[in-house]
């Protein structure tokens, strides 16, 4: 027998498409805010305040449509977890880009200093890679429905949650010489990137329940 | 119902809706269908259908055109056999009891399994009340207290408030969704077991679907409904249970049977996810 409600499936993979697109943008703007908060550049920094209009405004659009969708062909089973998971995947990606305006603003209050000293920039920088390119990956996981993939992001993040760790452990040391205002900088980037982390694995569980109904 | 589980089976009612278990019981063990085949002449319309319907419950039959739902429904109250050259194999159980048994009196059958009809079809020429007891006067059953039933009746099919004014009106002055109502109403006063639906909105506007599908849930607490629809919406709205048929060129079978809201969020079979979902049909 045929299959039909092809204007139906169109919206379905536009809905998909338009969240990888959003995690492309996320992953962008947490790689500019790495690098505006390394090499202390106040332009890029507010290119990112100022992009994340764009992210929620992308986002509003993408509930706007699944609301429409929803409304006029009453999706059932697999469709309906698709679009009930987009709209929380989209929630999740809206505040990735917010928690990569977070980690801007750093660099904008601290502009023209460093926010990170010398010693600790291969943390951040190592933490702000690990962090993209988990996302990178998490837009595979959502054009693909790649579960293997899905737990494979929840295993990757572990490795950022070592490194925040480890951040956490130089911040306490006693010879800690750079003062509180550095220390309270460098705790909340450590929870910024950690947290973003967090959303991207949340987004490879959701595609793994919609694929397979279960949790992972 | 039997407790052990079965291919097919909704053994697991009784567990599901306990706070029905008392009207089930009052109301009988419900009804169970095993190894249902039918046939148009030589044509093999249903094949090997198992399904157990308990007390107090209502399922959907969903599925395309052509696949038997209506077939199967027709040979629960043994309409199937009114065609000529049809045929069936298998046992309907009501209670237990072999619906086509030897020496069973099929209009007894029919009055304990009742059947509404896609198109309302009231006798035109009787009053309302007249349509409500007329299953009565066929089946020559007296009955002191007629008022009440008729009353009684009029009101679980959420008819009476309506027309409690004017029972001496002809059938044929109400609405499309009041007459089929009235049905409902003149299929309940024979005081049957299960009522069985074949398509039963599918002539009428929304805000009407909608006064009948609260009418079947209200009917649910005492009574066996089984619900034909092409309606997904409907199907997921009004059953506990819902079964999905299909013809993939040979006799239709059923593939999957779940409470209803698995089928409609986690169906296991690949086509009935296709269908649900509105793919094919």
């Amino acid at each position: 027998m045929a299959l039909i409600r092809s204007v139906f499936q169109d919206e379905l993979d536009s809905v998909s498409q338009s969240l990888v697109d959003l995690t492309s943008m996320v992953a962008k703007a947490m790689e500019r805010a790495t690098t505006a908060i390394i090499d202390c550049d106040l332009k890029i920094a507010e290119e990112i305040i100022l992009e994340d209009e764009k992210i929620d405004n992308y986002q509003h659009d993408i509930d706007a449509r699944i609301i429409d969708i929803i409304a006029r062909q009453q999706p059932v089973a697999s469709d309906l977890r698709a679009l009930v998971t987009a709209l929380r995947m989209g929630s999740d990606l809206e505040r990735m880009g917010d928690l990569a305006h977070h980690v801007a603003k750093i660099a904008r209050l601290r502009h023209p200093d460093k926010a990170v000293p010398l010693e600790l920039e291969q943390i951040i920088t190592a933490m702000g890679l690990a962090a993209v390119k988990l996302t990178n990956k998490t837009g595979i996981v959502i054009s693909t429905r790649n579960t293997e993939m899905a737990l494979e992001v929840e295993r990757d993040d572990d490795k950022i949650d070592n490194l925040h760790r480890q951040l956490i452990g130089i911040l306490i040391e006693p010879q800690w010489k750079y003062g509180i205002e550095t220390a309270i900088d460098l705790t909340l980037l450590g929870r910024y990137y950690e947290r973003y982390a967090d959303h991207a694995v949340s987004i490879s569980r959701r595609v793994y329940f919609l694929v397979t109904g279960k949790y992972a | 119902m039997n407790s052990t589980v079965k291919p097919s089976s909704l053994a697991d009612v009784a567990h599901a809706k306990p706070a029905k278990v008392s009207v089930a019981r009052a109301l009988g063990t419900g009804l169970e269908t095993r190894g249902v085949h039918a046939w148009f002449g030589k044509h093999h319309a249903l094949s090997n259908i198992s399904l157990d319907f308990a007390a107090g419950t209502v399922t959907a039959l969903i599925g395309p055109s052509g696949c038997g739902k209506s077939t199967f429904i027709r040979t629960i109250n043994r309409m199937h056999e009114f065609i000529s050259g049809a045929a069936m194999a298998g046992e309907v159980l009501l209670d237990g009891k072999d619906i086509y048994a030897p020496g069973i009196d099929v209009t007894k059958i029919r009055l304990q399994i009742g059947m509404v009809f896609q198109k309302p079809n009231p006798f035109p020429s009787m009053t309302i009340g007249e349509n409500v007891l007329s299953g009565l006067k066929l089946a020559q059953i007296k009955v002191h207290n007629k008022e009440e039933l008729l009353e009684e009746s009029l009101e679980r099919a959420g008819l009476w408030s309506e027309v409690k004014d004017r029972l001496g009106a002809h059938g044929g002055s109400l609405s499309g969704g009041q007459q089929q109502r009235l049905c409902i109403a003149r299929a309940l006063a024979v005081g049957p077991q299960v009522i069985l639906m074949d398509e039963p909105c599918s002539a009428l506007d929304p805000g009407s679907t909608l006064r009948i599908e609260e009418t079947i849930r209200q009917l649910s607490e005492t009574m066996t409904i089984i619900i034909v629809t092409h309606n997904m919406q409907q199907a997921a709205r009004v059953s506990d249970y819902t079964a999905f048929f299909l013809s993939e060129g040979g006799p239709g079978q059923m593939i999957e049977v779940a409470p209803t809201s698995e089928i409609f969020s986690r169906p296991k079979d690949q086509r009935t996810e296709n269908y649900v979902t509105g793919r094919f049909g």
